[in-house]
């Protein structure tokens, strides 16, 4: 590939698919990406994941959904979405229009709800990949009860795996007392690679009206308070696994994005920043690039930090 | 649909009242695209993005020429309460305009129906309405209803209501809104009423069902905890009368009262 500037290459190699550079949106949190696209260059971003599509349209929790908390907000949406076929037929044509990866989230209440949505999403054009939510904490049926034990989450994997021609991400839940024991277990399944970490489980009670904030009682935290937490699981996950690792939680800031980076992670996910700022990641895009100028660094494979052996 | 994501400075943000406080921002493309009902997430300190996390959903009280746009709030909380502190020159992040406003029709007689602070977006509306109309206003005490004179200027039927007696009759907007309404259908404006309201829940569901009584149209302006304003994350989740949830801030604000289930708990 010719170049005609010595800028840093931001590009990344993930699991077969080329990203033009290390930054995706996080599913959840930018809907189907043509909500948000006259606020966010979506050309600019190395991929999107869209919000959690399942067989089936789900009309999601009763609200009150969500509740801030200090540095974070917790929610409980319950994946709320319009079914992967109103998803291929009204929102993916648009976004088909975009130079930007994009990634099917997927969630199922069995394991093979996981793998019929696999043999969907192979047939549709315009999806790069799949990112498997094993984790969600606001579902009664399936989400976190696979990603919480290793048997069922391999299983999943291979449902999908099996599926799918398509690189299969398996998102894992940090509501895990070891979260290397599930992710080595979703690796050994077929995983192309992982992304970690899904919403920490908390809770909010409303003082005034003497009642849970969620009206689902326990919601999913995410923002800058669960960082900490996930850049531990995301360094655990890269110091073990072969296949990559997708870091997620609280990134709003480029040097967050880059602490991420250098833990281990191939490329990383933003999430609740874009609710606060849409144009967040592009903020971390342009902020990583400079970093690496600075430091003169000619490649994200450069960023990891080495190890005490 | 234009919106825009910018940092705005403030020309003023005036205690009005107790606990009541009047911002005004210069943001001229947000002012300019601004339409009645609409809203914008402000960020609460400036631009830090940590604690508190979430940009406010303000509804527009007033959005003029010069650029200018002004937003009444009511500390309800910490965040309001450090939105209440921020200071002329400060900057603020604002994403606006957003959401469906009233609309307005072209031959209508409405009735602005407020509670408390919800009379704000009314007086936006009240302000780009080119036809007669009437106002009945709600509050607990007279302290809740700053934004009154600013209706005073704007028509000649104006009814207040408050619980304690300090301005107008004692009591609801239930009472004043059903004598304008039994008022108005013997006049000329029988047949062209329509119902704009915004104030707390119960408030807008006893104004549906005088609304359903009387076969007038009701067009309500919901509030909801909300998180990205844009309908990304689905957090602002309001039951509809039909199964399934509407979205405040992509369905809404404004929405016809009919859509709701108003027994819902929220």
């Amino acid at each position: 590939m010719a170049k005609t500037s010595h800028g840093p290459d931001l590009h990344v190699d993930l699991a077969g698919l080329r990203l033009k550079n290390p930054v995706l949106l996080a599913s959840g949190t930018c809907g189907y990406g043509v909500e948000i696209s006259d606020l966010v260059d979506l050309n600019m971003l190395g991929g999107i994941v869209v919000k959690g599509l399942s067989l089936t349209p789900r009309p999601g929790n009763p609200p009150p959904r969500i509740v801030e908390t200090p540095c974070g907000v917790l929610n409980s949406i319950g994946l709320e979405n319009i079914g992967i076929d109103a998803f291929a037929r009204d929102k993916l044509p648009l976004l088909k229009g975009f130079n930007t990866k994009v990634i099917a989230n997927i969630f199922g209440e069995t394991v093979d709800e996981y793998a019929a949505l696999a043999r969907k999403i192979d047939r549709i054009d315009g999806i790069s990949a799949i990112e498997v939510n094993i984790s969600c904490p606001n579902v009664k049926a399936g989400g976190a009860a696979f990603g919480a034990n290793p048997e069922a989450a391999a299983a999943v994997t291979r449902a999908v795996r099996a599926g799918t021609g398509l690189p299969v991400i398996v998102k894992l839940s940090p509501n895990v007392t070891d979260i290397v024991e599930i992710a080595t277990a979703v690796e050994a399944a077929g995983a192309d690679a992982v992304s970690l970490i899904n919403t920490l489980l908390g809770m909010s009670i409303d003082v005034k009206k003497r009642r849970p904030a969620l009206k689902n009682v326990f919601g999913g935290l995410s923002g800058p308070a669960i960082k900490p937490v996930a850049l531990r699981m995301v360094w655990q996950a890269a110091g073990t696994l072969k296949i990559p690792v997708i870091g997620i939680g609280g990134i709003t800031t480029p040097e967050d994005a880059i602490e991420f980076l250098m833990a281990g992670a191939v490329a990383i996910e933003v999430g609740a920043a874009t609710l606060v700022r849409p144009a967040a990641a592009i903020e971390v895009i342009s902020g990583i690039k400079d970093y690496m100028e600075a430091n003169r660094l000619q490649n994200t494979a450069e960023l990891p930090i080495p190890r005490a052996s | 649909m234009s919106r825009f994501d910018v940092d705005a400075r403030i020309l003023r943000n005036e205690g009005l009242a107790r606990n009541i406080f009047r911002l005004t921002l210069s943001a001229p493309e947000i002012a300019k695209n601004a339409r009645p009902g609409q809203f914008c997430m402000i960020s609460v300190d400036g631009k830090s993005r940590f604690d508190p996390l979430l940009r406010r959903p303000l509804s527009i009280f007033d959005a003029r020429k010069d650029g200018e746009i002004e937003f009444l709030y009511s500390i309800v909380g910490r965040g309001t309460d450090i939105l209440s502190q921020k200071k002329e020159g400060d900057l603020m992040g604002i994403l606006g305009p957003l959401g469906k406003g009233f609309g307005m029709g072209q031959c209508e007689h409405p009735i602005l129906v407020g509670g408390g602070i919800g009379a704000a977006p009314l007086h936006f509306l009240a302000k780009r309405l080119k036809t007669a109309f009437s106002v009945v206003i709600g509050a607990k005490t007279r302290d809740e209803l700053p934004g009154i004179s600013a209706f005073k200027s704007l028509t000649t039927r104006l009814l207040i209501a408050t619980e304690d007696e300090s301005i107008g009759c004692k009591g609801v907007v239930t009472a004043p809104l059903e004598e304008e309404l039994v008022a108005l259908t013997k006049s000329d404006a029988a047949g062209y009423l329509i119902i704009y309201t915004c104030g707390p829940w119960p408030m807008m569901r006893a104004v549906h069902h005088i609304c359903v009584k009387y076969g007038v149209r009701c067009r309500v302006s919901l509030e909801a905890r909300m998180a990205c304003g844009i309908g990304a994350c689905l957090g602002c989740a309001v039951k509809k009368a039909d199964g399934g949830y509407l979205h405040v801030c992509k369905d809404g604000p404004v929405v016809d009262s009919a859509e709701i289930d108003w027994e819902a708990e929220v």
